[in-house]
């Protein structure tokens, strides 16, 4: 059923034990919609915008875009409707953040939700769902439900004559849907492939009409920085990262799950203090700091702050916040092969690069792990990953180039290795 | 309008343009300004996918796409840098990654955007070990189209095509990643009147037209322009000539006409000009009534003997003509002139066949040049018939057979009562069984001249075949005949650019529009049109 709450809490997550808190009730007992009652009634659009934007609220999908300015992308005026979407499809393979904040804090999503809408004038929200996100969905659903007919939501909200209404759809099992483009094509019902830009979701989005796309933990922040100020937010993290996230950690540590710590948190102490360390005593032999598809940390690196302007000097990104430990009996040829066997499968084809990239260096990796490799074929992986770079409709490509980068930056050796010996030197790999 | 900078070249642009539009528009793209590209087509909404047409703009640091990028005044774009030739290298090696290099038998080759480029940009050895992907061969889309996955580069041109032209949408991509293909939905084939084509805008071997596939190489082929004769609309067409023969009619683009489309049926009525029902020799009737092969010049002076008997016994007026809506303007106006010169003018008209038609390009009228034919004064062919059926008439000059078209309540029995029955056509039809004379006549791929179209535009044919038997165009033949009955239309020998001239100095919709001055996209009619 549902996820176990976060291991360590915030302001995020400090209620998430307490299942009332997934209530309507039980939220408004935390003081919960005040902050959006607070921006509707005291606050115009614009000062709201500009309270975001002074907190310094960078988007938590991966990309890490400044929230604020984001809103104020939204074209003003009336002159067709505006809509927000919530992109709540986590796809990012080692990410599972938002589904906790869908399960045990469903109001504090539409909360967020609220405050974006009035900020934009949005008059609609669609929640885009993974699909296999059940019990998130029923939770959000059931929110929205009490939301509506508390006159949370709907026709006037709070009683004012704001009118938002917010939808919920259910995806259909892409990764790619979680790209924002992508996810405004599956969500009008189409296949799910990334629109070239121009033009932008801000001109031309959900059905045609100006839309913006923040993930679900972005908005989950909002409540509590119009709550508490933006002063506030901005004490929290570091100077160019403020604030919390969840960070949810998994592969080779004793207590896999999700902490909430504030931006700047050392990976070595996520890894060590709060995950409890690596199972049987083993060393770490490299970290995913950010969803599989940003690029690996060695072990040499892990005393990192993990925020972005420390992890970009590594070559890396913060992505989703999603951390996958591997101990030193990992085999980094069969983490390339998982991985782009990932993206081959995931990639929507439209893009030269990405299609033929993907299947290609797939298709390379499960040779030198099969042990028929030649010495050319490193330098080959790394031409092929440099083409499929900054050339195509969306970032997936790039997605897919960076994490095998990654790996035979700092883990040549492994790849020469197999080479060398015509085999995989690790006899405990799993099966392809 | 913004002005921008191309390799070093200024151009004024129109507004809004993206830079291959605005290229496309200057009429220099891949004619001057070589920017290569797959999926971006003139006619079709951008897509953005293939990522060959990356070029380097000023002030962005990544290489854009030309297809969907937006011109702006004072622009500055270079095409042609080391940057950029690495880009096109690397989408050109990466879309053969999976390709089976099997330009030898593929019958694209020589054709083939793929090859072309792979030529001109790609690099010169593979680099790649590994296994193609498994596609399927010869996929059976429909009634016309032939699928080779293996082929294809996923430019999603024909998806495209499909859903933005006839809106019929029958392709769609099926899968993902290097797993796309393109596909149709179960029981619903590519079946729409224009699905030929995606064929043609297919850039590599992938869809392939059934009618055409492995009947000969492409480079074996003369691409002469000329009109599709199927209907009224005038669709501008390559006719692939080989051997004498013609083996296809591949659509030439006239944004003015048919843009770069044309119909199913208008493209496989070539098949009309080789076909074994050509009207092959001059034939009179016999004593015994039945029609016997004769030289040309036999049947011409026969005819001429009949026409002028008749106007000798009974005056000019007995004789009557229908005029045929496939024959030039220059044909047209040349019987026109005959009979003006026998002094009958008033009595003669057209017969158009009719059919089906739709909101693109398919038009009800199914011959090439109705709208001609009634600007060259050519009424319908009621009066013409009235006068036969009322005995008036005794002597028919019959241009074609359409006038046996159910629509004008007359079969060939009709004109059983007429003394004479002078016949020039170029396939076999019922109308024979009844005319005492027969002369073979050209088509319009067999003769230099003009056809009207439905909007009044003035369109060049030229001969891409000779007919396989002595044929004149019925010009000419009227001509001949007009000599042998002692009458002068024009100076000199059958001049179908003087008789085209002529036209003009008597017709004032066809002044200045004549077979010299209509060039490769026509030109409309002065005035109002026909």
């Amino acid at each position: 059923m549902g996820l176990e709450a976060p291991y360590v809490t915030g302001y995020l997550s400090e209620h998430f034990a307490d299942a009332a808190y997934a209530t309507l009730q039980g939220y408004q007992a935390k003081g919960g919609y005040e902050a959006a009652k607070k921006a509707l009634k005291q606050m115009s659009p614009t000062q709201v915008v500009e309270e975001v934007k002074a907190s310094g609220l960078q988007g938590r999908g991966g990309a890490g875009f400044p929230t604020g300015q984001k809103w104020s992308f939204m074209p003003p005026g009336n002159e067709k409707p505006k809509y927000l979407v919530c992109n709540a499809d986590e796809s990012e393979p080692g990410s599972f953040k938002d589904r906790i904040l869908m399960e045990r804090g469903p109001h504090l999503l539409l909360e967020g939700i609220l405050i974006g809408a009035w900020a934009t004038g949005a008059e609609k929200t669609f929640i885009y769902v993974r699909g296999e996100y059940a019990e998130p969905a029923r939770q959000v659903q059931r929110a929205i439900d009490e939301a509506t007919a508390k006159g949370f939501l709907g026709a006037n909200v709070f009683g004012t004559k704001f009118r938002h209404e917010v939808v919920l759809m259910r995806g259909a099992g892409a990764y790619i849907c979680g790209e924002e483009t992508g996810l405004l094509e599956s969500l009008e019902g189409k296949k799910g492939q990334p629109r070239k830009k121009p033009p932008f979701p801000a001109q031309y989005g959900a059905f045609g009409m100006p839309t913006t796309v923040n993930n679900v933990e972005t908005f989950c922040h909002v409540p509590h920085i119009l709550s508490r100020g933006a002063a506030w937010f901005k004490g929290i993290g570091t100077d160019k990262s403020p604030g919390n996230t969840i960070f949810g950690v998994s592969g080779h540590v004793n207590r896999p799950g999700l902490y909430e710590l504030p931006l700047g948190t050392k990976l070595d102490a996520l890894i060590f203090e709060h995950a409890s360390g690596v199972p049987g005593g083993r060393k770490v032999k490299g970290v995913i700091p950010g969803g599989m598809s940003m690029p690996i940390l060695p072990a040499g690196m892990l005393d990192v702050p993990m925020a972005n302007e420390f992890l970009r000097e590594r070559k890396t990104m913060l992505g989703t916040g999603g951390v996958m430990v591997m101990d030193e009996t990992t085999c980094m040829v069969r983490v390339g092969c998982v991985i782009s066997y990932f993206f081959r499968d995931e990639s929507c084809g439209q893009c030269t690069q990405c299609r033929e990239g993907t299947g290609w260096m797939n298709k390379v990796l499960n040779r030198i792990e099969r042990g028929a490799g030649n010495p050319d074929d490193l330098d080959l992986l790394l031409d092929v990953a440099g083409k499929m770079e900054g050339a195509t409709i969306c970032a997936f490509s790039d997605a897919a180039a960076w994490p095998i980068q990654g790996l035979l930056r700092h883990f040549r050796e492994d790849f020469e290795a197999h080479v060398r010996l015509g085999r995989c030197p690790f006899p405990e790999s799993f099966a392809l | 309008m913004p002005r921008i900078t191309i390799d070093d070249q200024s151009y004024e642009v129109a507004d809004g343009r993206t830079i291959l539009q605005a290229l496309d528009d200057l009429g220099l793209l891949m004619n001057g300004v070589d920017v290569p590209h797959y999926c971006w087509h003139p006619k079709l909404s951008i897509d953005g996918s293939c990522r060959l047409c990356q070029v380097e703009i000023e002030g962005f640091p990544k290489l854009q796409i030309a297809c969907n990028t937006p011109v702006k005044d004072g622009m500055v774009i270079r095409t042609q840098t080391d940057r950029v030739k690495t880009a096109r290298e690397g989408v050109m090696e990466l879309l053969l990654v999976n390709h089976p290099l099997d330009c030898p038998i593929c019958d694209q080759a020589g054709e083939c955007k793929l090859q072309d480029y792979a030529y001109e940009y790609g690099a010169t050895h593979a680099r790649t070990r590994e296994p193609r992907r498994p596609a399927k061969k010869k996929v059976d889309l429909g009634p016309t189209i032939v699928f080779d996955q293996e082929r294809c580069i996923l430019c999603r041109r024909c998806v495209r095509f499909c859903r933005e032209v006839p809106g019929t949408g029958e392709l769609m991509v099926q899968g993902r990643g290097d797993h796309s293909v393109i596909e149709t939905a179960p029981d619903q084939p590519l079946a729409n009147d224009y699905s030929m084509n995606v064929a043609d805008i297919c850039p590599v071997g992938a869809l392939t037209t059934k009618d055409f596939r492995f009947k000969i190489r492409v480079w074996f082929l003369e691409d002469v322009p000329g009109v599709c004769t199927g209907c009224s609309n005038g669709c501008n067409v390559h006719l692939g000539v080989a051997n004498n023969r013609v083996y296809r009619y591949v659509p030439r683009r006239n944004d003015a006409v048919n843009e770069t489309w044309m119909c199913d049926e208008g493209r496989l009525s070539y098949a009309a000009i080789g076909a074994a029902d050509r009207l092959r020799e001059p034939q009179l009737r016999g004593a015994d009534g039945r029609l016997v092969a004769v030289a040309f010049d036999a049947a011409l002076e026969e005819a001429a003997a009949r026409i002028r008997r008749a106007v000798d016994a009974s005056g000019p007026g007995v004789v009557v003509a229908l005029a045929s809506p496939h024959a030039t303007n220059e044909d047209l106006f040349t019987l026109r002139r005959l009979l003006e010169a026998l002094g009958t003018s008033s009595a003669a008209g057209v017969a158009v066949p009719n059919g089906r038609s739709d909101a693109l390009l398919i038009k009800a009228e199914k011959a090439a040049n109705g709208a001609g034919a009634r600007a060259l004064g050519f009424g319908g062919p009621g009066p013409v018939l009235d006068r036969i059926r009322g005995g008036g008439a005794r002597v028919l000059i019959a241009l074609g057979h359409d006038v046996l078209d159910p629509a004008h309540g007359a079969n060939e029995e009709l004109f059983r009562s007429l003394d004479t029955l002078i016949l020039l056509d170029s396939h076999h039809s019922a109308l024979e069984r009844v005319a005492h004379v027969v002369l073979p006549a050209r088509v319009a791929a067999e003769k230099l001249g003009t056809l009207t179209n439905h909007a009044g535009r003035v369109q060049r044919v030229e001969p891409a075949v000779e007919p396989a038997h002595l044929a004149y165009a019925e010009g000419e033949t009227l001509l001949r005949l007009a000599r042998a009955l002692g009458l002068a239309l024009f100076e000199g020998p059958w001049d179908p650019r003087a008789v085209s001239r002529a036209i003009g100095a008597a017709v004032p919709a066809f002044a200045g529009v004549h077979v010299d001055s209509v060039g490769a996209e026509g030109l409309p009619l002065r005035g109002p049109s026909a």
